[in-house]
């Protein structure tokens, strides 16, 4: 009984914070709502306008890609840059790098050791073929 | 990513705003600056508005009670900020407002702080225990017993009071 009449005391309290709750003055309600719409239509009027500006390109491109424009476009920038590239482009020294006198001059190649022999280019041992031992025939005189 | 505008709905947000503002410093100038600040600093800082962390107003109220605890230490509260008049010439409810509003004056801090979260900027239980970092019971318990203390000051007042002792004398 007497926590359902402080209940109810609490309730009747909250209900009057509520309904006696401050209020901001009308100006200042006005001002910062007008403050507030302001900021907001200039950030939608900036969004706007970038839109604009990507739904114009986007039907200038479309109009273009109906009537081939666009390959027309790409094909004549493509040979620009062919264009730019062989005036631009800057030949170097051509090096010969298989010529007489590199075979002649070039750097003596390594030896290989004693029972190995060069196999392209690597020193390798050389196996005896079989049946090919040659003996000395006896001294006879 | 399509972001969601905090204050696309200004009016009803000034009107939370304003109330927990005067709940916990007082109705007036000072409470219309912070109020005005608030506004200033969310229309500054809206892009940084995360709605996935809590509604708009629980982020403006975020800023105000920064805004409060960063004020010169010289614009302490005190209770003149809190509704006073002769009562000798006053309608009940204008009375009862004032009792209200100055026994809410005479809270403490933390006190006051609940009371202007949930009945001023209407936040739940919940969202004032995400504002403080606290659990939801552990709110609704400080809420109670601050109410507990609001009562008490008020029937302080009524009985203190020598208008209401002689309007419930002429009764």
């Amino acid at each position: 009984m007497r926590s359902w009449r402080r209940k109810r005391e609490s309730a009747g309290l909250e209900a009057e914070l509520r309904a006696n709750r401050p209020e901001p003055s009308p100006e200042l309600l006005y001002k910062l709502e007008a403050r507030v719409r302001e900021d907001g239509r200039r950030l939608r009027a900036g969004s706007f306008r970038i839109a604009f500006a990507g739904a114009l390109t986007a039907g200038v491109l479309g109009a273009l890609a109906s009537v081939g424009g666009l390959g027309y476009a790409a094909t004549g920038a493509g040979q620009a840059v062919e264009k730019a590239t062989r005036v631009v482009h800057k030949h170097g020294v051509t090096t010969l790098h298989k010529s007489a006198a590199r075979a002649q001059y070039s750097k003596p190649k390594a030896k290989c050791p004693k029972g190995k022999k060069r196999v392209r280019g690597k020193c390798k041992k050389v196996k005896k073929a079989r049946g090919v031992n040659f003996r000395r025939p006896p001294f006879t005189g | 990513m399509f972001r969601v505008d905090p204050l696309a709905n200004p009016e009803p947000l000034i009107r939370r705003v304003y109330a927990y503002v005067a709940y916990r410093i007082g109705d007036g100038p000072d409470a219309e600056d912070i109020t005005s600040e608030t506004f200033e600093r969310a229309l500054r800082y809206k892009k940084s508005y995360d709605s996935r962390k809590g509604e708009p107003v629980a982020w403006l109220i975020g800023i105000a009670r920064r805004r409060i605890e960063g004020r010169p230490a010289n614009l302490e509260i005190s209770s003149e900020h809190y509704e006073t008049a002769d009562r000798g010439d006053l309608e009940d409810d204008a009375l009862r407002r004032i009792v209200l509003s100055g026994a809410v004056g005479r809270l403490e801090e933390r006190d006051r702080e609940l009371i202007g979260l949930r009945y001023g900027a209407d936040l739940t239980a919940r969202q004032i225990a995400e504002l403080h970092g606290a659990k939801t019971n552990a709110i609704e318990v400080a809420l109670h017993r601050a109410l507990g203390r609001l009562r008490a000051q008020m029937e302080g007042d009524d009985e203190s009071s020598p208008a209401v002792r002689k309007s419930q004398a002429g009764r």
